[in-house]
């Protein structure tokens, strides 16, 4: 085989690196068994790198084609065509190229694969540390193409880095115009993405243990930035997302009209009369949220809310709805009246839909609800004795409740008295609706981290609740939060002060750094990191189409599409422009020393009585071929080929004090010969 | 044709600096003159090729002087010269020298061959065959003699100059490219311009005036010579543009080959000489122009080339076309 043709052994090195860097990131999505061959790939390609194994026969390649094959054809049945299969299937192709490349040629598919791999990457995640990641990545990638074209008997890790790094540092800032004013256009196609599946969040359902389900997760639910930096009490901090109004005896859910959730006009028909239905008073508090992908429509804001953003409208149960399903992050902008009440006047369907209850089951409850309102005088009194009657009894607050029986809110108000928020919350509106007070279960997050770094808020997994709104005559829907009545430092203080001691809390989350939120570094460090990820977010994950249009308006006024368009031109005459420039500096002739240029110039001088420089000549035939021609510049030329000399042939050293000052001479000696030339070349 | 004078530089006039060393040489030249006539230059160059410690092969036509030049550089340096006439029976032991019985002593006694002395004039080598010429030619790259296996140190200086007759090439074995490869330059004599023809009639005949060519310079200054060239400076600029003399033979088609490193030394080594001998101590473009044609022509060969005679042509390519500046 020719040498040319075989693949450096540093390079080698290179390309595995690379490979083991861009599976990396897929290694947690992929099944164990593709994992499994990645490693036996790898190390099959090690072991001919030490000569221990053979390259694969035809039959094993066959085999591995077929296997593929059938592979992907299951996967595809079994869970669908989407990203995770194709992923798959890419991954496999993938490391099988590994082991059957020889030929330079073949690592270039390899390493070429090595670029698409980190980028389906970000399909999966763009956040900053990703990107980093990523960015290594491609750094690496491109150290192995350099080992590629370098000599195999150069062994110089440091250089080739180097030189990746350079090519990589290159290439932002053309990026990062490109990320700028490349226009952003909507996808033909889009990638069906499987994350339903393993997705948490708050649902349109709640059953007794949903919630406190979402207790054991440390995932990020969404972050919040105040405007004025308003600062709120952590009591007050009720993320409100949907309302819950019917029961069945165990499950709470919310009406479903005829439409489904994706059908703005249906929905929108609500909002004319919106203004009658509420009373407002004090400024609106402003902010922005970017909520984490949640595969559902709804979004959470602080009652009451009004959106901003476009795209988003209000149900009548003011839930606000994002047109669409939220499947990747979304940043919206909301105003919200702390000082409000809502439908004064309560029309007789929703009466009676808030206080509907199951025809059967939990008469003990009942029964202990009529008692209870005999003894008091108004519906307000009643509900507070409600929460008194929580508060005095032993009832308990706890992720891990005992299993309730048949009658749910009677094993659980009069046997169990242990319960997450959901429970409470349940057993509450049951209580309500029991004595025909309406009232409903309204489901969001209670709470937030302050990050003091770039002063906004986080809001987690655990941070979901669900309380309650009752309707009162003459005060329209009021927040009641039962929770609070059995455990105020929930309310208070937060969810992690409330289950500190509770086992189950956050326990799917064993390595999260918000576990160990009592060490003091670790703690900065989390929130450090999260600034940082929450300022990439707002900055460069969300740079949109309305964003890069601002900026467009902010920099070059109105925006037409002339202006655009000769923008783009002019952009891209820019590159090309600095490309040829590159192209052109490649060509040796520009690294002229100032001592060649000034002699270059002494025949340029000189072509204009006819006596330019041959190619070929010497300096010495050249100053004679223009002595003998014009005797009276024997003089100058003399000397001026005499400093040239000296210059370029005579000392070795170049950079020293004589040099210089020789130099200078020259120069000198030039601008004589030009002012001795000027009378000849003019009489020519 | 061959003996046209080829080289329009004949008379590298000026830029000689004088000093010890130009002087010595200008000395050396008039006084070798003297038997050869309006050939100055190629004194210089012979002269050039002694310093440098390289070998010489004259290629010219019979009756043009090479014998003289030979003699008269013999005698001009003080060296003690041999000449051996190649003929087609001669045989490596009558160059090297053969162990004879002495009854007398009754031992092996080693009588030297004519290879024993520091000016060789090897007439005629095409004539012999390639086996004596091996050993002539082993003789001249090691500057020793294996002989029954003992091995003689040469003499020091060592110059060989061989001569070959270009025209008449019937029964003779021309020297192939590896083995030309080993004389640092080929020179031609060339007819003599018409002044000194005229001379050289009215004097009816050139022998006698080798015999009145008197010792210029000794042994020591030869040597010296030799040691100080290997000093003179080659800057960055100059290797620059050898290189790419070196680079363009490399890289036309017309070549058939390229120079190898045994030819760029040579051209630096020649180089090198050329300017001491000029009274520099650094080498100048010109120096290496002056020489080149000399020190590569017998390396290079078209590729439509027959004779290995096309060197000259493609020496003054390079000469036009690669340029002393970037």
């Amino acid at each position: 085989m020719d040498i040319s043709y075989q693949i450096p052994r540093a390079a080698l090195i290179w390309v595995l690196i690379s490979v083991i860097l861009v599976i990396l990131p897929q290694s947690i999505r992929l099944p164990a068994w593709i994992i499994a061959i990645v490693v036996i790939c790898i190390t099959w390609r090690l072991l001919i790198f030490a000569g221990k194994l053979n390259y694969p026969g035809r039959l094993v390649r066959v085999a591995v084609v077929v296997f593929t094959l059938v592979v992907s054809a299951t996967q595809m049945r079994n869970i669908g065509v989407g990203l995770d299969s194709a992923a798959g299937l890419l991954t496999l192709g993938f490391v099988f190229k590994l082991i059957e490349m020889r030929h330079k040629r073949d690592i270039y598919v390899v390493l070429s694969l090595c670029f698409v791999m980190a980028m389906v990457a970000f399909l999966y995640s763009q956040s900053a540390v990703s990107t980093v990641y990523i960015a290594i990545t491609v750094t690496i990638i491109t150290a192995a193409m350099v080992a590629l074209n370098r000599s195999s008997l150069i062994v110089d890790t440091g250089g080739t880095m180097r030189l990746a790094l350079k090519i990589i540092l290159q290439a932002v800032p053309l990026t990062v115009i490109l990320f700028l004013v490349f226009p952003r256009i909507a996808p033909l196609w889009a990638v069906p993405l499987q994350t339903s599946a393993n997705s948490t969040g708050v649902t349109d359902e709640m059953s007794p243990g949903d919630i406190s389900q979402l207790g054991r997760s440390a995932a990020l639910a969404f972050r919040v930035q105040f405007e004025n930096s308003v600062p709120l009490l952590h009591e007050n901090l009720y993320w409100r997302g949907l309302v819950l109004d019917d029961f069945d005896g165990a499950t709470w859910r919310r009406t479903r009209s005829r439409s489904a959730y994706g059908n703005a006009a249906q929905i929108a028909n609500f909002q004319f009369d919106w203004e009658d239905r509420i009373r407002i008073e004090g400024n609106p508090i402003l902010y922005n949220v970017i909520l984490e992908p949640t595969q559902q429509p709804w979004i959470y804001a602080l009652h009451l809310a009004q959106p901003v953003s476009k795209n988003m409208f209000q149900s009548r149960n003011f839930e606000i709805f994002n047109n669409g399903l939220i499947s990747q992050r979304l940043s919206y902008d909301l105003s919200s009246y702390r000082n409000n009440q809502t439908d004064l006047i309560l029309l007789d369907s929703q009466r009676s839909r808030n206080t509907e209850l199951p025809e059967e089951g939990n008469s003990q409850s009942l029964e202990f609800a009529r008692q209870l309102r005999s003894s008091v005088a108004t519906d307000r009194d009643f509900a507070y004795a409600v929460l008194a009657y929580f508060q005095r009894n032993a009832f308990f607050y706890t992720l891990n409740p005992a299993l309730l029986g048949e009658n749910r809110i009677d094993d659980f108000l009069f046997n169990t008295l242990e319960g997450f928020c959901e429970h409470y919350a349940s057993a509450f509106s049951f209580l309500m609706r029991a004595v025909g007070i309406p009232s409903r279960v309204v489901v969001g997050y209670q709470g937030a981290e302050y990050n003091r770094f770039e002063d906004y808020m986080m809001v987690y997994q655990y941070n979901a609740h669900a309380w309650n709104e009752v309707w009162l005559e003459g005060e329209g829907w009021i927040r009641f939060d039962p929770t609070g009545a059995v455990s105020p430092e929930r309310i208070q203080l937060g969810v992690e002060e409330a289950l500190r001691n509770d086992p189950a809390f956050m326990e799917e989350a064993f390595f999260s750094a918000a576990r160990f939120g009592g060490v003091d570094w670790i703690n900065t460090l989390r929130l450090r990191l999260d600034a940082i990820e929450y300022e990439w977010n707002r900055r460069v994950v969300n740079y949109d189409e309305d964003v890069q249009f601002e900026l467009f308006e902010r920099l070059f006024g109105d925006v037409t599409e002339q202006k655009i368009l000769i923008l783009l031109i002019g952009l891209a005459g820019i590159v090309i422009v600095a490309v040829g420039f590159t192209v052109i500096r490649i060509e040796p002739r520009s690294k002229h020393s100032p001592i060649v240029k000034a002699y270059l110039n002494i025949g340029k001088e000189l072509e204009k009585v006819g006596l330019g420089r041959r190619q070929g000549e010497g300096p010495l035939d050249y100053c004679d071929r223009v002595v003998d021609a014009r005797p009276e510049l024997a003089g100058v030329m003399t000397e001026l080929t005499d400093l040239y000399i000296s210059l370029s042939y005579r000392s070795k050293s170049p950079g020293s004090e004589q040099q210089k000052r020789d130099l200078k001479d020259l120069k000198a000696a030039l601008n004589e010969l030009r002012f001795k030339l000027s009378p000849i070349a003019r009489f020519r | 044709m061959f003996s046209l004078n080829l080289d329009k530089k004949a008379d590298s006039r000026a830029h000689l600096v004088e000093n010890k060393f130009s002087l010595q040489v200008q000395a050396t030249v008039n006084e070798v003159g003297k038997a050869l006539l309006g050939k100055n230059h190629q004194i210089r160059l012979a002269l050039c090729c002694l310093f440098s410690g390289g070998h010489l092969l004259i290629e010219d036509l019979p009756g043009m002087g090479k014998t003289t030049l030979a003699y008269a550089l013999a005698k001009a340096l003080h060296l003690n010269y041999n000449r051996i006439q190649f003929t087609s029976d001669l045989l490596p032991a009558d160059i090297l020298g053969i162990s004879i019985f002495d009854q007398t002593t009754a031992k092996f006694s080693f009588h030297p061959g004519p290879i024993f002395s520091q000016l060789v004039l090897a007439d005629e080598i095409n004539r012999t065959t390639p086996k004596t010429q091996s050993a002539l030619l082993e003789a001249m790259e090691e500057r020793q003699v294996s002989v029954e296996g003992e091995t003689r140190s040469l003499p020091d200086p060592f110059f060989v100059i061989a001569t070959q007759n270009p025209s008449t090439l019937a029964g003779t074995y021309p020297l192939p490219e590896s083995q030309l490869d080993r004389f640092l330059m080929r020179l031609r004599l060339g007819y003599p311009d018409q002044r000194a023809e005229r001379e050289l009639l009215e004097m009816n005949t050139e022998r006698d005036k080798v015999k009145e060519v008197q010792q210029c310079l000794s042994n020591d200054a030869v040597l010296e010579f030799r040691r100080k060239s290997a000093e003179v400076n080659a800057s960055d600029a100059l290797l620059d543009y050898v290189q790419r003399l070196i680079a363009f033979t490399r890289g036309k088609e017309e070549f058939h080959f390229g120079l190898s490193p045994r030819g760029s030394l040579a051209i630096m080594r020649a180089s090198k000489t050329w300017a001491l001998m000029c009274g520099r101590n650094h080498v100048v473009p010109e120096d290496v122009q002056t020489i080149l044609p000399n020190v590569v022509e017998h390396r290079l060969r078209a590729t439509s080339d027959e004779d290995g005679h096309t060197g000259a042509s493609l020496v003054q390519r390079l000469l036009n076309e690669v340029d002393v500046i970037e």
